[in-house]
């Protein structure tokens, strides 16, 4: 199927080379992309199948944390978060959660807390907080 | 008085002592870079010690040798003039003759894929399936570089390189180092230390090659270009994923499915949850033990007959080749992609392509970075980025596929 030249290189020449090369690099591109097409294809077929969207749970659930604290009076907190949760973590215990974390806060008894709604606000981390994920990640190279 | 190296050293005469001299150069300064440049050490080293291993001056046939190369290359040994002797090589093999016949064999790519299979999150991919065609799009080096070897066989008369062995140094377009050996072994053995060690250490050199060919691809407005939030990925689209992945790439190309196989049962045992035992295992101590005997037996076949040659100096020259048109593939649909969803998409995460898992994502992310201080590219880049990993792997399949049975 292959001539000689070809695969021991001895004697190649140039147009040979360039034909061979060129034949090869549009077959197996080719087939690359078939592969990898496909699969992204069963990836948006994944993303029909199991996932709900968030933004129409979301506007059900975009309220206010407000918490009645015994002496203070009622406070609200915007609770901030880097990642969105994911569908199946139960919200029960991401309440439990941020009312353990507003209770040590305010050095008080979680049963003076009552979560009344959570609500994701915008991503303003601290410039030294930047900062400091910056250098992280460059020092691993 | 006879036994010793020194003696060998000297009745080999001049041209062969001299040569053995360099050779163990090359293995001082590749170890001076793994140990002091910290270039992929993990590999680096081992490579460089087990070339210092084989490179020793040692009487002929002398009991003392680690790695009889001529078992594995010279048809006088073979059985049929072409299989590998395993009985004999039992019996008359050292330490890395041994341990060489899991390269030989085929097993330890594989196994050390399983380890990477544990240690990749498919998440990103799942969560923004279009960026796997950024892992497609670098494999062109790999391609184009497979052109390169055969036009630099036509014009440079010293220089030999048939389809197999432009095939094996196209593969290092990849960016890698399992899948290049993997091919190697296969298509062109003699050489495999020289394909291995230009793959590995193009890798560590990354952050260098990377940055400038960005730069230059890329408009300064594009680069600046804020991705908007992954979705959150279920756990049951990541365990069906690996099953899929591995159902579709052995329908069509059964050559691939060792590799990528391998890198799906890996990534099953993590995402499954159930045998967190065995995923553990796999990548840590399993890849560890593999990596140790990759790297010395592959460093180990760097004779001065195989390795100081015209080829080798080719081999270095088009390992950069590929790796720079790799990366300006994945950039060249980056900006097709960013174009066409009208500046939605970075075309910096195109150049995190090329497999060197996670490296080329961190340069996407500290190039972007720099443009934008507050743009974080790092999880948009990891979905081209372990793209690219099936991507070399189909690419290697190919090949593996075209070219094995001639």
């Amino acid at each position: 199927m292959y001539s000689q030249e070809l695969i021991t290189g001895n004697g190649l020449t140039l147009s040979e080379a360039l034909r061979m090369g060129g034949i090869t690099t549009l077959t197996g591109l080719s087939i690359v992309f078939a592969v990898l097409v496909i699969l992204m294809i069963v990836l948006m077929l994944f993303k029909v199948i199991f996932y709900k969207d968030p933004k129409k749970q979301a506007v059900k659930e975009a309220k206010l944390v407000s918490l009645e604290a015994g002496v203070d009076g009622p406070t609200a907190i915007y609770v901030t978060e880097g990642t969105e949760a994911p569908d199946d973590i139960d919200e029960n215990e991401l309440i439990a959660v941020l009312t353990a974390a507003v209770a040590a806060s305010l050095n008080t008894s979680t049963y003076n807390l009552r979560i009344k709604s959570y609500r994701r606000t915008d991503n303003k981390m601290p410039a030294w907080n930047k900062a400091g994920v910056t250098e992280t990640i460059n020092n691993r190279f | 008085m006879q036994n010793t190296g020194f003696y060998a050293l000297i009745s080999s005469g001049g041209i062969d002592a001299i040569k053995t001299i360099i050779m163990l150069a090359i293995a001082c300064v590749l170890l001076y870079l793994a140990i002091v440049k910290k270039f992929e050490p993990l590999l680096l080293l081992p490579i460089a010690f087990g070339m210092l291993l084989s490179n020793l001056p040692m009487i002929k046939d002398s009991s003392a040798i680690m790695m009889h190369t001529e078992f594995f290359t010279d048809p006088e040994y073979m059985t049929d003039g072409k299989y590998i002797n395993v009985g004999y090589i039992c019996q008359h093999g050292g330490l890395l003759d041994l341990l060489y016949l899991g390269v030989k064999l085929g097993i330890y790519p594989p196994l050390i894929f399983v380890g990477i299979g544990c240690m990749t999150d498919f998440g990103p991919l799942i969560a923004n399936p279009k960026s796997i065609l950024l892992g497609a799009a670098a494999q062109f080096g790999v391609f184009f570089t497979f052109i390169g070897a055969l036009v630099l066989s036509a014009l440079v008369p010293s220089i030999y390189f048939g389809i197999k062995e432009a095939a094996s140094i196209g593969i290092i377009g990849g960016a890698d180092g399992p899948t290049a050996i993997y091919v190697t072994k296969t298509l062109a053995p003699s050489l495999l230390p020289a394909i291995a060690v230009a793959a590995y250490s193009y890798m560590a050199l990354i952050p260098v090659i990377q940055p400038p060919i960005m730069k230059l691809m890329t408009r300064k407005k594009d680069r600046m270009i804020v991705m908007e939030q992954l979705r959150p990925v279920s756990k049951t689209e990541k365990i069906i994923f690996p099953i899929v992945v591995t159902i579709v790439v052995g329908l069509i190309i059964p050559d691939a499915v060792a590799l990528v196989g391998c890198l799906m049962l890996g990534n099953l045992l993590k995402e499954s949850g159930v045998a967190d035992r065995l995923a553990n295992m796999a990548q840590n101590e399993l890849m560890n033990i593999v990596t140790l005997f990759l790297g010395v037996t592959v460093g180990a076949t760097a004779t001065a007959s195989s390795f100081l040659s015209a080829q080798t100096i080719g081999i270095v020259v088009l390992g950069l080749v590929a790796f720079c048109f790799s990366t300006a593939g994945g950039l060249f649909l980056g900006n097709i992609m960013c174009w066409l969803t009208k500046g939605k998409v970075n075309p910096l995460i195109g150049s995190a392509g090329v497999s060197a898992v996670p490296m080329a994502a961190r340069v996407s992310q500290t190039v972007g970075q720099k443009e934008n201080p507050s743009n974080f590219l790092l999880m948009h880049a990891m979905g081209p980025n372990v793209a690219g990993v099936i991507g070399s792997a189909v690419a290697a399949g190919v090949f593996l596929a075209m070219f094995s049975n001639i």
